[in-house]
């Protein structure tokens, strides 16, 4: 499927701080894209460039083609890292009234407004003041004051913080559903291991730069091969730290996560185990998104 | 006149309950349609953005309190005075010996000129007027038509009605006394009694300032305090809206100037509509209870203040808007208030001076015509039949013209400041050219 939020070049600085440098990348239609990078590489400029919520020094944001206007942002959903509703409104309220923002006629704001609610289950709560909510539903309001207008591409800065598994799950179906009818949906987090299950494309930036932009499955299946190895009385994989080649990735509950240099045969590393011990598991993984990440910005 | 208290509270009571019973007998889909049917927009995205300003500020507290708070004061400014001008004093008047007809006649002239009835009651003899003064049954004593007698003596500055009227009648009866030891003749008293002074003429016509004077403070007060109130509410508003980072959720479907301009025309129609409402509770009630607080107050005076209260606001609103986008914080806001508020404050002493002394320096009218003071300086001398209508719409349109300017530059101040959460945004910051 074709690019249909391109952005070509963005420059933006504040003072000394270079936060996005010509930076470009571009996200297909139909495809949920995590947005990922560490604290103050510039994921969100970026987000607010594509609303025109920030002065660009240079770039352009394009889409389908065409330069970013007013009349196409409109077509837009955002939900900013900083949550933003009217705290004395009602919940069916304020969805209407961003819906109405948004060029909808009163009946559909109505009708969407009741619908967004019901899906990501706080339709009992239209008649609530948003300040009323705990937490989690002002989250889930919010994502849906972002839906409510059925946007072509939705823009959600971290919008699985502070969420429990179930409005996880609740809204990683919903952003697939929406990638399935043809939305472009961009998402920054930092919980990879929930991008790593809800996206098919990943872009990492940092100091405001493209490192990685790709397919999930083909991230995942490339790099060097990784070992999953727990032996019995072994905490830290103290033994495969002297392994030349080897390189301990992480360690969890006594499963150590290898990965090996290309040179290294996993036989080789099969008998440094059984030297230390009894071995309880030994398999072959995939790379995480994770090391993936870390993988990127060393 | 009295009578038609009651009758205002009673229908401002039933209009009330009524108001409310309506409200909770309506279904609550109805209602969500009409108060989405508020959000329609004639006027766009900006319309739509004024109506969901308009509807938040009705449903607060706060404007429903203050409009019945200042209703209610309104209500007591009219209605005390006439109530306590209402309570009609009858003095019992002993009076011991003859009291010829003209001195009877002239002793009820002097009570009706305090706004007083005077009941006579004839004694015997001045111990049983004494005896009726201690017992409190007559107010005073008029003995042998030479001498007043009252039960405690009466302090220079006491201004009770029976004070006034023993005031009055010793200076009646001793007139009489006087004109009988000239040897004067009842026609020549008569003549000097009824002597009329010497007509005054003047080259100029004079004006009504004096009748006028205090409606032009009561004027100048309700527009400093809306002023207050709604320029307040702007610099708020726009902080929470920053604060609250919801700015930032309409401006991705908004641009900058049109969520500005919806939020200071949504107040401003707020602004409108109470003074309007204010405006028309006053005269309505006054004329219900036959109050004499705006006689004489001619309605260019009372349109006159409407007008420069919606230019008042017109001007000073874009101006804490821009101040509001420049603060995070309540207390950012309140170092900001002071400066912003000190035009205005400045504009409402000068007036209020003004109005209270009845003569207009040539600073003032040179205040009537800037922007900043016109709001509280032209309504004054309006007041005092002192601005042709040129002078007033020339005033109007400076402010106008000015207003337009203002607005251009607090619209950008605006778009360059309400996304920068924090420390409070500079001024100096914004002019160099900082973007967003």
């Amino acid at each position: 499927m074709g690019s249909a939020l391109e952005l070509d070049g963005l420059t933006r600085r504040y003072g000394e701080i270079v936060a996005l440098d010509q930076l470009s990348f571009s996200v297909p239609a139909g495809q949920v894209v995590g947005f990922l990078g560490p604290n103050g590489a510039g994921k969100t400029t970026t987000m607010r460039a594509v609303f025109g919520l920030t002065d660009l020094e240079s770039g352009t944001v394009r889409w389908r083609g065409a330069a970013v206007d007013q009349p196409v942002r409109r077509r837009f959903g955002y939900m900013p890292e900083e949550r933003g509703l009217y705290p004395n409104m009602l919940v069916g309220e304020h969805l209407e009234y961003l819906g109405r923002l948004h060029g909808m006629s009163v009946t559909d704001a109505a009708a969407a407004t009741s619908e967004w609610l019901e899906r990501l289950g706080v339709g009992d709560r239209a008649g609530s003041k948003v300040e009323s909510l705990s937490h989690g539903n002002q989250q889930r309001v919010q994502l849906a004051a972002a839906l409510v207008h059925s946007p072509e591409l939705l823009v959600l800065d971290e919008p699985l913080a502070g969420l429990d598994p179930t409005g996880i799950d609740a809204i990683g179906e919903v952003l697939r559903d929406l990638a399935r009818s043809g939305c472009c949906v961009l998402f920054s987090s930092h919980q990879l291991d929930l991008v790593e299950d809800i996206c098919e494309s990943v872009t990492i930036i940092d100091h405001g730069r493209l490192v990685v932009n790709g397919n999930v499955d083909d991230l995942l299946t490339s790099g060097p091969r990784r070992l999953v190895v727990r032996v019995e009385g072994d905490r830290d994989g103290a033994w495969a730290r002297r392994l030349p080649g080897v390189t301990v990735s992480e360690v969890d509950r006594g499963a150590v996560r290898l990965v090996l240099d290309e040179s290294v045969d996993s036989d080789y590393v099969l008998t440094s185990a059984m030297a230390a011990g009894r071995i309880t598991e030994f398999l072959f993984a995939r790379r995480r998104l994770s090391e993936v990440f870390r993988e990127a910005l060393a | 006149m009295s009578g038609a208290v009651p009758i205002v509270i009673l229908v401002a009571v039933t209009l009330f309950v009524g108001v409310r019973l309506r409200r909770r007998s309506r279904p609550m889909q109805t209602l969500r349609r009409t108060r989405s049917a508020m959000f329609a927009p004639r006027l766009g995205v900006i319309g739509l953005i004024a109506g969901r300003e308009v509807h938040a500020r009705i449903r607060g507290r706060i404007f429903r309190v203050g409009t019945v708070l200042i209703l209610a004061g309104v209500a007591a400014g009219i209605i005390i005075p006439t109530l306590s001008r209402s309570k009609h004093t009858t003095e019992q008047v002993a009076v011991v010996g003859a009291l010829s007809a003209p001195l009877k006649a002239a002793t009820l002239a002097s009570a009706i000129s305090v706004g007083a009835t005077v009941q006579l009651v004839s004694e015997a003899n001045a111990a049983a007027a004494d005896a009726d003064l201690r017992s409190g049954r007559v107010d005073f004593a008029i003995l042998d038509a030479r001498k007043l007698e009252v039960n405690k003596a009466i302090d220079q500055n006491d201004s009770s009605t029976t004070a006034r009227l023993v005031q009055a009648i010793s200076t009646t009866l001793g007139t009489a006394e006087a004109f009988e030891s000239a040897g004067l003749t009842a026609a020549q008293a008569s003549k000097i009694e009824h002597a009329r002074p010497l007509p005054v003429t003047s080259l100029q016509p004079g004006s009504a300032t004096a009748v006028k004077r205090p409606t032009s403070v009561v004027g100048v007060v309700l527009l400093f305090l809306m002023l207050t109130q709604y320029t307040t509410w702007t610099l708020i508003g726009v902080m929470e809206e920053k604060s609250s980072r919801v700015a930032e959720v309409l401006l991705a479907a908004v641009r900058p100037v049109q969520l500005l301009t919806g939020k200071v025309l949504g107040i401003g129609v707020m602004v409108f509509a109470q003074a309007t409402l204010i405006v028309a509770f006053t005269l309505g009630l006054s004329k219900a209870v036959g109050s004499n607080l705006l006689r004489g107050t001619a309605t260019p005076q009372i349109i006159s203040t409407l007008v420069w209260l919606v230019l008042g606001y017109a001007f000073y609103c874009w101006v804490y808007a821009a101040a509001g986008s420049m603060t995070s914080r309540q207390d950012q806001v309140q170092s900001l208030a002071l400066p912003l508020s000190l035009p205005i404050i400045f504009g409402y002493i000068m007036a209020l001076t003004t109005a209270s002394s009845g003569t207009p320096s040539t600073l003032f009218d040179v205040l009537a015509y800037l922007p900043p003071t016109a709001p509280f300086a032209m309504p004054v001398l309006v007041g005092f039949g002192q601005v042709t209508w040129w002078e007033f719409t020339g005033s109007a349109a400076i402010s106008v013209l000015c207003t337009i300017g203002v607005a251009m530059l607090a619209a950008s101040i605006y778009g360059r400041a309400i996304l920068r959460i924090g420390r409070r945004v500079r001024l100096r910051e914004l002019m160099s050219g900082a973007a967003r």
